[in-house]
């Protein structure tokens, strides 16, 4: 028997007046999983978080907590809790008042619940801050306070909408580490909401990208990593290579691609194509292999290969970024620093990559356009 | 040095329009003390018109009514005026800038027009003039005086704040009760004391709806008809400083006067 | 795999909010309070009075009355032109006094600000009396001249005289421009003027090309405020304005004395009305394009 999800969404639409802010939502969220929605701003992701809350009520769909159907009852009546985006401590209420409010709406007596706050505030490391104002406090330390405040109750889900996304970039890893170490002490579902692709992945167990109110992919961060679904979610995620082609053959799984001239195989087409068709081929800039690295005999490997004219190079600390122009198009591969044998700009190199790792998507109008807007 | 230059006559000029803008109450201070009957010539301190204010019985009448009148147009618009500030942060429509601007006219809009339209309103409902009348007529800016005030705490709030409280499992009257008017009672507060001072001193609005009462204001003016007298200089110090206690009070209490008319 | 995302949801709901029920006591204050009773003003000005009666038959008589006899015209104009006057020397008084308090003052900000705004509240009739007793025949400022030997004789002038009128005014007004004109200064920050001298601007060009400019919305809506305030006044004129000072309002104001010819009194009620409007609306425009800085 499959276990019973800790949130399902079945077809979820939301409507703000004439603007459609989510398109029948789909999701089944794992018991005790960290779980992320992620997208760009306005992809509807942060309006998914509040329906599963109760802060907003659907315009079409059921929510349903636990097997049971709660898209008619009311956020206080729901048990989970949100950790908000600008915190929302109240400011006339001390760190011990904020985290003692929802056990106060339990009418769980002060004294009964001061063990739960000590517990809440020891988990969150900011014990010794009870009487202190929120106002008193840093940003990270208010985060820590929201969080103590939303597990107090120790709810079914804890939402998290874009949570740090208020903090500078240091404070931002630390807080990831005490977020992940938290949910792994707590086993609490977590419903994760950023617009980061790389806190995305390496925090969540799944992922759910969104955009424009729809869902282009649920999976595991290395399943969307490894097999974006659409161009969108293979641009958001990660770095890639873009280049415009033409099908010219097709051998069962293997398509053949014509690139300004160039050939580039593919055996891992995302559709079904026809020859003729305009294609998108993408390709990892890591998968690409320059003769620095490989030999000429694992050059024969790959099923993918070049001489190409290296256009520019950039260097990046730990490694270069090398760009290579391919007709009018052009492939960015990474090569480590300790690697990089001094080429220049306007020296040739030996390029390639298998065709396993190049991916091939339909191109449609509207498809073309993101393209243009992620470069 | 250029710049003291400007720096000294700006302090000059300052200091001249302090003086023109004080000048005048300490006059009314002074010649309420004065022992003279004659309201020229200055013959010694004296506080016997104040004594003698407390023995009017027209007077306390008159007073009396203005408390009246100023406590039941200020509840009013404590009720009203904050509601509507919830509901203009709260909920969009169509046509709320506009509504905004139409709350600011009984303010900003000359009294007359605002007395005269509830006279012409009034005499067409057969309503006889009465204190009820000067009520209604001091419920059309005491609200918007307090709705302002809630309205501009209210928008320094962040709109999750309800929501946390309601996603910590309060229902909505106490989401309310524990959350938002313990941050919005001084807007209240302050809103509710500047509408009073307001409504205490108000003649315009109120002279048109008076009918045959007496507020404090209309009783003093009924006096200056008959030129000035140290009576009425004795009620004019007493106005003048309940006026500056309220203020400084509100001032202590909330910051300043300058949310309502500073925002426009 | 199917990469093609497809927009299939269910449409658009209309429902009605329950939050409005919220709005209806503000609604209702506004339709009663203000809304009706300017409706019913203005349906009154187009009705007349005959003998005692009120005749509603829609005319445009009690217009025609304004533009025709010879009282109400040169009376509304003189009122115009006293407001402009209020409003102008009360910018005049407010402007290089907030200017003072927001940009060169660093002790005492706070108070010296407090000073200026406390009169606001200070009660209307207390200021009339005031300056009665200042402007009195045999007033303060009278009294003074004579006893330094200036003048031989009281100046007449002094009261009961739009000049009296004019002083009130400016006295009520000052710190409405002054909240004005000292809110737009401090919204100037601070940065703006270190690059403007950076850029070789001595403090007079500073001033006249940067803080000026950017304090203008202030200055328009501080204005406005002084101009509306002068123009609807009827209490000062009759306390200070004698005859040659009687303004617009009083004409109001008589139709409900013992003329009691309240359909004219609505129409020239709506007049001003009208130009309080146009000014405020005009106000506000010019306002926002000016406040870009926002």
């Amino acid at each position: 028997m499959e276990e019973t999800p800790a949130i399902k969404l079945s077809g979820i639409t939301k409507w703000y007046g004439s603007v459609q802010a989510v398109c029948s939502v789909n999701l089944d969220i794992r018991q005790g999983e960290f779980f992320s929605l992620l997208g760009p701003s306005g992809c509807g992701k942060t309006t998914t978080l509040r329906v599963i809350a109760g802060l907003e009520s659907p315009t079409a769909g059921r929510v349903y907590l636990e097997g049971e159907d709660v898209t008619d009852v009311p956020p206080y009546r729901r048990n989970v809790n949100t950790v908000f985006q600008d915190y929302a401590l109240f400011p006339h209420m001390t760190v011990e008042e904020n985290i003692y409010f929802p056990l106060r709406m339990r009418k769980i007596s002060r004294v009964e619940a001061r063990p739960m706050i000590q517990e809440a505030l020891a988990l969150v490391n900011m014990s010794g801050f009870e009487k202190r104002y929120p106002h008193q406090l840093s940003g990270g330390q208010r985060q820590r306070i929201a969080l103590a405040r939303a597990l107090v109750n120790r709810p079914k889900a804890l939402l998290l909408d874009e949570p740090l996304g208020a903090l500078d970039f240091k404070l931002r890893v630390a807080m990831q580490k005490v977020l992940k170490d938290i949910q792994r002490n707590v086993r609490i579902t977590f419903v994760y909401v950023t617009h980061d692709q790389t806190e995305a992945i390496t925090m969540s167990d799944r992922i759910c990208v969104m955009k424009d109110g729809l869902i282009h992919q649920v999976g595991t961060s290395e399943e969307i990593y490894n097999s974006p679904s659409s161009i969108f979610v293979a641009g958001f995620i990660g770095d890639m290579n873009f280049m415009e082609g033409v099908v010219t053959e097709r051998h069962g799984d293997e398509v053949v691609v014509d690139v300004n001239g160039f050939i580039i195989r593919s055996g891992r087409p995302m559709g079904n194509f026809v020859v003729g068709e305009k294609v998108m081929v993408c390709v990892r800039p890591e998968k690409i292999c320059a003769q620095d690295v490989c030999n000429l005999e694992d050059m024969q490997r790959f099923d993918n290969r070049f001489q190409a004219v290296i256009t520019r190079i950039v260097f990046r600390g730990n490694d270069y970024e090398i760009t290579v122009g391919l007709g009018e198009a052009s492939m960015r591969l990474i090569e480590s620093a300790s690697d990089f044998k001094g080429e220049n700009e306007g020296d040739s190199l030996y390029v390639g990559f298998l065709k396993e790792d190049v991916l091939l998507y339909p191109l449609q109008a509207e498809e073309e356009k993101t393209h243009e807007q992620l470069d | 040095m250029k710049r003291t230059g400007t720096f000294s006559f700006l302090r000059t000029y300052s200091v001249l329009v302090y003086f023109f803008l004080y000048f005048p109450l300490l006059v009314v201070f002074l010649y309420s003390l004065n022992a003279s009957r004659s309201t020229v010539r200055f013959e010694g301190l004296t506080l016997a018109w104040y004594s003698r204010l407390f023995h009017n019985p027209a007077l306390l009448e008159a007073l009396f009514n203005s408390l009246k009148v100023s406590a039941v147009a200020v509840s009013f618009a404590v009720v009203v005026g904050t509601t509507g500030a919830l509901f203009l942060n709260r909920v969009e429509f169509k046509g709320k800038a506009l509504f905004r601007s139409l709350s600011m006219l009984p303010i900003i809009l000359p009294g007359i027009i605002v007395g005269l339209s509830l006279l012409v309103f009034f005499i067409n409902l057969r309503l006889q003039l009465s204190l009820w009348t000067v009520m209604l007529g001091h419920m059309t800016f005491t609200t918007p005086v307090v709705m302002f005030q809630v309205l501009a705490r209210l928008q320094r709030l962040s709109r999750n704040l309800e929501n946390a409280a309601m996603d910590l499992g309060a229902k909505p009257h106490q989401a309310f009760l524990y959350v938002t008017l313990p941050m919005i009672k001084r807007a209240i507060v302050g809103g509710a004391l500047l509408a009073f001072t307001m409504s205490f001193d108000e003649i315009i609005i109120t002279f048109f709806l008076i009918g045959t009462t007496n507020t404090l204001p209309v009783y003093l003016y009924g006096m200056l008809r008959f030129g000035l007298s140290p009576e009425v200089y004795a009620i004019s110090t007493i106005v003048l400083g309940f006026s500056l206690l309220l203020i400084l009070f509100m001032a202590r209490y909330t910051g300043t006067g300058e949310e309502i008319y500073g925002k426009r | 795999m199917n990469s093609s995302i497809e927009n299939t949801c269910p449409g658009p709901k209309k429902s009605w909010n329950r939050a409005l029920l919220q709005g209806l006591p503000i609604f209702m204050w506004m339709l009663l309070l203000i809304l009706v009773p300017l409706a019913i003003m203005f349906v009154t000005s187009f009705f007349v009075k005959e003998g005692v009666q009120v005749v509603h038959r829609l005319t445009l008589r009690n217009y025609l009355e304004f533009f025709t006899n010879p009282i109400y015209l040169p009376i509304f104009f003189r009122t115009i032109f006293l407001a402009l006057s209020v409003s102008l020397t009360a910018l005049l008084l407010a402007y290089p006094l907030a200017f003072f308090i927001s940009r060169k003052v660093t002790r005492f900000r706070s108070q010296l600000y407090m000073m200026v705004i406390v009169p606001l509240w200070i009660s209307y009739l207390v200021r009339i009396v005031a300056w009665r007793t200042i402007l009195g025949r045999v007033g303060v400022l009278n009294s003074l001249l004579l006893a330094l030997g200036l003048i031989r004789e009281p100046l007449p002038f002094l009261i009961y005289s739009p000049f009296a009128v004019y002083l009130t005014l400016i006295h009520i007004a000052l710190p409405f421009v002054f909240i004005s004109v000292f809110s737009s200064l401090e919204k100037i920050p601070s940065n703006l003027l270190d690059a403007t001298s950076d850029l070789g601007a001595n403090s007079f060009q500073t001033f006249r090309h940067v803080i000026l400019p950017l304090s203008m919305p202030g200055v328009v809506s501080g204005f406005t405020l002084a101009f509306v305030i002068a123009l609807g006044d009827y209490i000062i004129p009759q306390q200070l304005g004698g005859l040659n000072g009687l303004m617009f309002g009083n004409l109001i104001v008589s139709q409900f004395g013992y003329a009691f010819n309240w359909p004219l009194g609505a129409a020239l009620g709506f007049i001003m009305f009208a130009v309080a409007v146009a000014i405020l609306f005009f106000s506000q425009k010019l306002g926002s394009s000016e406040g870009f800085l926002e």
